[in-house]
């Protein structure tokens, strides 16, 4: 006599935490979805950061100083590049909050109870939550765009643009999961948060390419998971290409396994940790 | 009224450095946080030279008194950062009983522990790439004290948004953040709309932009504007509150 339910048994496999997973990231998604106003708010966040950047490398390639990097730059400035790369950061859902709460408040414990792996479901909520706004987010640069009368990139570009961002974001998400995780271990994960928030910034490009950067400086960033999300997929606008996008994509699922990888070993040893200790 | 504010916002000091290893990690990260920021400018301007006459020591100028009107606003004021929820919450309820005035005490509910971190970096800032020297240090009181009063009030006065509609609460948090991310960029790159958004609903130009040309410059007519401008801010912040506390007590802002 079977000692489970079919249900149950459906539970614990592979196909049943995939399914709940998806349930976690429909939730996500809609959740957003339905605080639109909040989605409006980040919108416009990112109209205005993007008029302040844009603003900021239309003078740089408007005066075009001898001697300068300036000569480097693309013809139509770096906005696009620029949209692109906060398109993505903005887009990446604040899972490490999420993870700091249940860590440090206690509420962990009843999630382990359940069948669903906790961690998997916290990361496919956020993915969730990260697609709407990347369509949110994405809907107001196109308007922008199309308003803006900026010459476009090439049609490919945009569609390297949309395979390459989601991707990006995920791997935001992945690097923000290690953050909030480091919540087994300090108190407030505003810190770290902080300093990888800016190390992501500063080795991703979100400013400026790194590949303008010093040679020295362009070899360390161009390894990291931060380049692979937000650089690569920005450097499509400036330079699609083919072999480009394939580079990209490599990097980015090459990353992605690895951060899912790093995230998991830091959650065992969290919740060793949290079992062996207590919150 | 000052006494009852010094009372309430040294308790609220008290009570953010009362976890050490919390508040040292807020502020040593907040330290590493303002680094990364001048190191992206830092090599900005190493590649680029200079946007529109503002080169390396004007950048860090600008960032240096940001900083520290951000870090005397938190320490300080830092009741501003969660205003508009505070009202939204009912949470005025308690004060109108009392005797004393309220706004004071709002600001003075919270001292963010963050803010030491950038006190540190600002100051910092100012003297090694700011290359400002001791003859500098009327000019940038003179600038940080303005800047302040302008930036508490322009915070005052978008929380004060919360009387009229309740989805303030996040609105007013964005508008700082839009205020501050003005406030972080070079002034020779606002021009048109942007210019007049910097010079008005998002004041940078007169936190930061005009303080900036005025340590490079220092003129009568430089000191008049800044001067008028935190006294027009303040005004208006006061107005926006009282006008909305009206509202309040005649309970017509829905709380809870």
């Amino acid at each position: 006599m079977p000692s489970t339910t079919p249900t149950a048994r459906a539970d614990f496999a592979l196909g049943g935490t995939l399914g709940a997973a998806h349930s976690a990231f429909t939730l996500g998604f809609r959740r957003n979805l339905a605080n639109w106003p909040v989605l409006m708010g980040r919108a416009l966040f990112y109209l205005v950061a993007m008029a302040v950047l844009t603003a900021l490398w239309d003078k740089v390639s408007s005066q075009r100083l001898a001697g300068t990097l300036a000569s480097s730059l693309p013809q139509g400035g770096l906005a696009l590049y620029v949209g692109v790369t906060e398109w993505i950061t903005l887009s990446v859902a604040s899972i490490h909050l999420r993870l700091e709460d249940d860590i440090r408040l206690g509420m962990l414990e009843p999630h382990l109870l359940r069948p669903k792996p906790y961690l998997l479901q916290k990361i496919a909520e956020a993915m969730g939550d990260s697609a709407a706004r990347l369509l949110g987010l994405g809907a107001a640069a196109l308007l922008a765009l199309a308003m803006s009368g900026r010459a476009l990139p090439p049609a490919i570009a945009f569609l390297y643009i949309a395979i390459l961002g989601p991707i990006g974001t995920a791997l935001g998400v992945l690097i923000y999961a290690g953050v909030g995780l480091a919540a087994f271990w300090v108190r407030r994960v505003l810190p770290p948060y902080i300093i990888v928030q800016k190390i992501w910034f500063l080795l991703g490009g979100l400013f400026a390419p790194i590949s303008l950067y010093p040679a020295w400086f362009f070899g360390i960033a161009i390894v990291s998971p931060f380049a692979a999300s937000i650089f690569m997929p920005g450097n499509m606008m400036i330079a699609p290409s083919l072999a480009g996008f394939a580079e990209a994509l490599i990097a980015q699922l090459t990353w992605l396994v690895l951060l899912a990888g790093l995230v998991a070993l830091i959650w065992r040893a969290g919740l060793r940790k949290v079992l062996r200790e207590g919150v | 009224m000052i006494a009852t504010y010094r009372a309430n916002i040294a308790i609220a000091i008290r009570t953010s450095l009362m976890d050490r290893t919390n508040f040292i990690l807020n502020s040593a990260g907040m330290v590493l946080n303002d680094i990364f920021f001048l190191i992206l400018w830092y090599m900005f301007f190493a590649g680029f030279k200079q946007v529109g006459g503002w080169g390396l020591h004007d950048v860090a100028r600008l960032l240096g008194i940001i900083m520290l009107v951000v870090a005397i606003s938190g320490v300080f004021f830092g009741g501003y950062r969660d205003m508009a929820a505070t009202i939204l919450r009912g949470e005025i309820d308690a004060l109108l009983t009392q005797p004393k005035a309220i706004l004071p005490r709002l600001l003075a509910r919270e001292s963010i522990a963050t803010a030491w971190g950038d006190l540190v970096m600002g100051i910092w800032m100012l003297i090694t790439f700011g290359g400002l020297g001791w003859s500098d240090i009327p000019a940038v009181l003179l600038a940080l004290v303005c800047g302040t009063i302008i930036y508490v009030a322009s915070a005052v006065a978008y929380a004060s948004l919360a009387f009229w509609f309740t989805g303030a609460r996040s609105f007013a948090r964005d508008l700082t953040d839009f205020m501050l991310l003005f406030s972080s960029y070079p002034g020779s790159i606002y021009s048109g709309m942007t210019k007049v958004i910097a010079y008005s609903l998002l004041p940078a130009g007169f936190i930061v932009l005009t303080p900036v040309a005025f340590l490079r410059d220092p003129s009568g007519a430089g000191f008049a504007i800044i001067a008028a401008s935190a006294g027009t801010y303040a005004v208006l912040a006061a107005v926006a509150f009282h006008l909305g506390m009206r509202r309040y007590r005649r309970g017509l802002v829905s709380t809870g």
